[in-house]
């Protein structure tokens, strides 16, 4: 019994009468006087030491067979008195104590217990109220400390301006947008990349969400995106950033549409100078339309907070912006740093301040020594240093960067119908008076629409604005298209009631039929592109006289008619925003231009009250897990999911892998999937270069690519880093050959293809294409024939020809399956673990280790021959994949009693003398990490450790509601997903196998690649 | 809260001569009640009592046993008890009967009946008293029948104790 055991023991008994024999051992000390006072003091006893063999241990006693005194020769009545009395005074102390809790109340009855009643010892019955006093005290002694570490009472910690100080120092690891408070109360919230993000909502929602998104409007905030700012002279900037681009990759920022400002584009960014390498990530980017007054073009750049670092430092290296401009804050006596220099800004992450922030941070310092004034609410980015650099300015190239994290807000509003939410919830803004105008206003809108042509151009964007309210859906509106605007403040023409936007179409028909036309097949005029958001002065003047909801409401309960609109419209009430339209699913036949919807772009600090207008529209509202099925339904990759080339997608696998890793070893490990029973090698994380380099040695070793000379060359270059195709030229050649060449196929072939003659599949272009991109990985879509559902990091494996002859036969057959594969590992981890309990000095431990070591390195080898040998066992149809499996597996058998971290590498290039001092070294390290059920680091061949060969993996996969059927999207090696084309039957083109990391079951799948 | 339910017997062991009674011990109750139970309810009677069968509290002054058995078989353990004729100890054997004063739920109702019986008990005393030397005696016996006294003392060494257990 442990020690606090014992102690709860002792105290309930100690009040419990013990036995009183002749032979128990606490009779031995005072038993030599008369029985009689012998009888008294064992009672007394009993209650003052309660000892271990006391009454309550059931059974006789140990020390029972021996009589240490005699018994008495006589006995009188008053003997027997005396032991009645003192028997009776053990059994009502026995009786009246407590036992058990130490709370008085415990001997009370449940009927009799109140609330409250350790606090306010007075609800107590009268007889106990002493000791629960007593208590009370003493509790109150013992709590004493935590009472005086509360220094505000709750009260006053919820008085506004502490409540505000409260979230500033709450936001100073992640920051929070500017709707945080609305999402916290509803939401998930997920510490990421520095934010604090609304993961999915606390409801049930999904599917409600899917339906928002395909058939009204689901919304979300996207404030987190960074913005980075360049100005210059438009050939410069375009100079510059093609170096950051490949035309081969799809349009860049040069083009045309995109150039004058009338579309949004969206381009994949590279290390300068390097493409098809080093790819940074997909941005999103918005050209300022060309003005008059000025030559410098402006362009802003949205990109993902994991690409800002990434991003910055390329631009400025291709911009050669060196110079960094420290901004100086306003009211700061404290003297600052001297301004960082370009190599200092390089290294310290290049965030910038507001001035505003500054000092509202600087003031919240102070505040928390004298406590005088009152916290200010941050606008925009509150947490970087007040000397961080936000603007790099480059003497050369008169480019000038400027990052805008934080100071604009974004939202996204997904689904047909979001054009009309938009247009409800937004109201063009209304002219000032006359005689307003003619006074000098520190308001922008005032001073603004003072200019006769600036009124003109705002007219002409109401007209534009108003003539979206008689489009039918969202997707009518060309992809990209961009409309500037200035409204009133949402606030003033809220609805009482929350109410679902409809697009008003009986209204609209007939009127404006033509200008309508005109903008679904034009898009918007380029003259209404244009913004005031795009100004600094006029984004800060909006953010800095906004009407607080404090007086919005004073104005609201003075107004004559209770729940009336209020007008006219305040003259600082007036927002510049930026709408730009989302094309939807671009690429592909099925489903065109799902998911098309408008961005919102305003001034910070305008988040909230543009955002309870819109939820206030019918919108649902949705997180990051939407966002991800939002690309998932599209088909596009999401950033950094499915970027496994960039650097940003590498830091996300290692974190998914760490976060899998973490649920898998919280499970008991009688309840985890033994992976390696299932043939599956890598879970958590998909080793795309070990699967590159294994295709390329498949092809190399079958003699397929060796009769060119590329054969020679690969040779000689060293293992090259694994990329993406993102060719468009090279994607729609193969989303071609991976069609089958059926007559339904065909016919959408040639309504779809532009080119007249595509060049065919066959094994001379296969090489070529293997020469060019051999190390290249292709997204592709993997649609289900039949039933199942794809999960993460499934496997993407060749059919064989056994398969497909099957599949023709019955064409709703489950699929093939995989054996169940040996675990050999399983009697090493055993053995670890026998080791690791047993072992009490650390010499021992060495040494038993030493053994398991050589003992798994004997194991190891068979268990990597087997998956060699079954392909062989079995009656397979495909000879040249065989020979390819047995080939790719030797070199991996050699390689394996080393940690080598690339055992793929072909058996020529490892001498013999590396391997021997790295095989014993980390011998005991590899032990360590050895866990049931997941292969151990050296990996062997993961193209052919199972039954089919595996091409590659998937990265999204799930039930598909758009679909009807489980879809899944991931990446496969181009090498080997050629090699598979040449060998199918033409109608049959483009089946694979997929299975599920915990499954054995292989289910037939179409792969499409959509360019 | 679910618990297995008990039943405690509270006995009476009844001796002739009153100095045999000494010798009453846990271990010999223990084997003469299973014993008892043995004859008398056959091997399937034994096996039932030994669950949670406990002899809880001997008193070898006042001849009062209680004794422990599951609730739904304590009327074998209670059929079986006036078949007890004697109780074996260092190796005399003791003629006696036992009998059964009441049956309780919890030790707690057992104590406090034992309570009320053995007040009674001294009260019938009184009037038997032979001497005035007894009457004395039973009489301050009776008057020492209440906690009055006692909870200063015992309030005392709550406290030392709590303190000890602060401190470890």
């Amino acid at each position: 019994m442990s020690g606090a055991k014992n102690r709860m023991r002792n105290k309930k008994m100690r009040d419990q009468p013990g036995n009183v024999t002749y032979s128990s051992p606490g009779w031995r000390n005072g038993g030599e006087t008369s029985a009689g006072r012998a009888g008294e003091a064992q009672h007394v006893k009993g209650h003052c030491l309660p000892h271990q063999g006391g009454g309550w241990v059931r059974g006789h006693q140990s020390g029972g067979s021996v009589y240490p005194q005699e018994l008495p020769k006589y006995i009188t009545s008053s003997y027997f008195a005396r032991a009645r009395a003192a028997e009776v005074k053990a059994m009502l102390k026995a009786v009246n104590k407590r036992t058990g809790s130490c709370h008085t109340f415990g001997a009370l009855p449940k009927h009799m217990r109140r609330r409250a009643m350790s606090h306010d010892t007075k609800r107590l019955p009268t007889r106990l109220r002493e000791g629960a006093q007593r208590m009370l005290e003493k509790s109150l002694l013992t709590g004493k400390k935590k009472e005086e570490s509360k220094a505000k009472s709750r009260k006053a910690r919820r008085r506004h301006g502490n409540l505000l100080l409260e979230f500033n120092r709450r936001q100073r690891k992640n920051m929070w947008l500017e709707t945080h408070i609305w999402h916290a109360k509803r939401f998930h919230m997920l510490k990421k990349w520095g934010y604090c993000l609304g993961d999915r909502p606390t409801f049930k929602c999904y599917r409600a969400c899917y339906r928002a998104m395909s058939s009204h409007c689901l919304l979300q905030d996207l404030s987190y995106y960074c913005c980075v700012e360049l100005q210059g002279p438009e050939e410069e900037l375009l100079s510059a950033l093609s170096r950051l681009t490949s035309k081969d990759a799809g349009p860049t920022f040069a083009a045309v549409q995109c150039l004058s400002g009338r579309r949004q584009g969206s381009v994949v960014l590279y290390g300068s100078d390097q493409y098809p390498a080093q790819p940074l990530g997909p941005v999103l980017f918005l050209w300022r339309p060309r003005s008059e007054s000025s030559t410098d073009r402006q362009l802003w750049i949205w990109g993902h907070p994991t690409l800002k670092q990434d991003l910055l430092s390329e631009l400025r290296a291709v911009c050669q912006c060196s110079e960094a401009v420290v901004p100086v804050p306003v009211t700061v006596p404290v003297p600052e740093p001297t301004p960082a220099g370009a190599a200092e800004a390089a290294a310290m992450p290049p965030k910038g301040p507001a001035h505003k922030q500054a000092s509202s941070r600087k003031r919240k310092r102070a505040e928390q020594d004298s406590d005088a004034q009152p916290a200010k609410k941050i606008f925009g980015d509150g947490t970087r240093s007040p000397t961080c650099p936000v603007t790099w300015k480059s003497a050369l190239t008169g480019i000038v960067i400027n990052d805008l994290t934080m100071e604009i807000v974004r939202y996204r509003l997904i689904g047909p119908l979001s054009h009309s939410v938009l247009t409800e919830a937004l109201c063009p803004a209304t002219d000032c008076d006359v005689e307003a105008k003619k006074r000098q206003s520190c308001f922008w809108w005032p001073e603004h629409s003072k200019q006769e042509q600036n009124m003109a151009l705002h007219r002409e964007q109401t007209d534009v604005f108003q003539l979206l309210k008689g489009v039918y859906s969202s997707t009518e509106i060309p992809g990209g298209s961009v409309l500037g605007l200035t409204v009133d403040d949402p606030r003033l023409t809220l609805p009482r009631m929350r109410c679902k936007a409809e697009p008003d179409l009986q209204q609209a028909i007939g009127v404006d039929e033509e200008k309508r036309r005109a903008l679904t097949l034009q898009g918007v005029p380029e003259r209404c592109c244009q913004s005031a958001l795009w100004d600094r002065n006029v984004r800060d003047n909006a953010t800095d006289n906004k009407i607080t909801e404090k007086e919005l409401n004073r104005m609201r309960s003075e107004l004559l008619v209770p729940g009336s609109c209020l007008k006219p419209t305040p003259p600082q009430g007036r927002v510049p925003v930026l709408l730009v339209h989302q094309p939807g699913k671009q690429l592909g036949q099925e489903m065109p231009s799902w998911g098309a919807g408008w961005d919102l772009l305003l001034p910070k600090g305008w988040g909230m009250p543009f955002w309870v207008p819109l939820v206030y529209r019918g919108v649902r509202v949705a997180g990051l897990q939407m966002s991800v099925k939002h690309s998932q339904h599209k088909g596009a990759p999401h950033f950094p999911h499915d970027f496994p080339d960039c650097t940003a997608g590498a830091r996300f696998q290692d974190e998914q892998q760490a976060e899998l890793m973490n649920k898998f070893t919280r499970r008991p490990p009688g309840k985890r999937t033994n992976y390696i029973k299932h043939g599956c090698l890598a879970p958590f994380r998909c080793p795309w270069q070990q699967l590159v380099e294994e295709w390329a040695e498949i092809v190399k070793e079958t003699g397929e690519g060796s009769d060119t000379q590329t054969g020679v060359e690969t040779d000689s270059v060293p293992p090259r880093r694994f990329s993406v195709l993102r060719s468009r030229k090279v994607m729609r050649q193969l989303s071609v050959w991976c069609k089958p060449s059926s007559s339904k196929g065909q016919r959408l072939q040639r309504t779809t293809q532009r080119a007249p003659q595509p060049i065919s599949l066959c094994p001379a272009t296969a090489v070529s294409l293997w020469a060019s991109h051999g190390h290249s990985l292709v997204w592709a879509r993997f649609s289900l024939l039949a039933k199942g559902r794809p999960e993460l990091h499934a496997m993407v494996c060749v059919p064989t020809d056994e398969d497909l002859r099957l599949l023709s036969r019955e064409p709703r057959c489950m699929g093939p399956q995989e054996p169940l594969h040996v675990d050999h590992f399983r009697k090493r981890v055993k053995i670890a673990r026998k080791a690791k309990k047993k072992k009490g000095g650390k010499a021992k431990e060495a040494s038993v280790e030493q053994v398991v070591g050589s003992d798994g390195v004997a194991e190891k080898q068979d268990s990597t021959s087997d998956p060699s040998q079954r392909p062989t066992e079995q009656p397979s149809s495909v000879p040249a994949l065989t020979q390819t499996q047995e080939v790719v597996s030797t070199p991996s058998r050699t390689s394996d009693g080393d940690t080598d971290a690339t055992p793929a590498v072909p058996k020529a290039s490892v001498a013999p003398s590396d391997q021997d001092p790295s095989a014993s070294a980390p011998g005991p390290a590899t032990e360590e990490r050895l866990v049931l059920g997941l292969w151990p680091e050296p990996l062997p061949s993961v193209t052919s450790h199972c039954s089919r060969v595996t091409l590659g993996w998937v990265t999204q996969g799930d039930f598909s509601l758009a679909a009807g059927c489980g879809e899944a999207l991931g990446l496969v090696s181009l090498t080997g997903l050629l090699h598979a084309l040449l060998r199918q039957p033409p109608e049959q083109r483009g089946l694979l196998l997929l299975r599920n990391p915990s499954s054995l079951q292989y289910r037939f799948a179409k792969v499409t690649i959509e360019a | 809260m679910v618990r297995f339910k008990s039943r405690y017997l509270l006995c009476e062991v009844c001796v002739e001569d009153r100095s045999s009674l000494l010798l009453l011990e846990e271990r010999a109750i223990y084997h003469a009640v299973k014993n008892a139970v043995a004859r008398s309810h056959g091997d399937y009677g034994a096996a039932l009592l030994i669950l949670s069968y406990g002899v809880k509290y001997v008193n070898a002054h006042t001849g009062i046993i209680l004794i422990r058995c599951r609730k739904s078989h304590y009327r074998n353990l209670w059929s079986a008890l006036p078949f007890i004729s004697c109780l074996e100890n260092r190796g005399q054997k003791v003629q006696c009967s036992i009998s059964c004063l009441h049956v309780g739920g919890t030790i707690r109702t057992c104590q406090k009946f034992l309570v009320k019986y053995s007040t009674q008990q001294l009260h019938r005393m009184l009037p038997h008293c032979r001497n005035e030397a007894e009457r004395d005696e039973v009489r301050r016996a009776v008057l020492s029948c209440s906690l009055e006294k006692e909870r200063d003392v015992e309030e005392e060494e709550d406290e030392v104790e709590d303190d000890e257990w602060e401190d470890e």
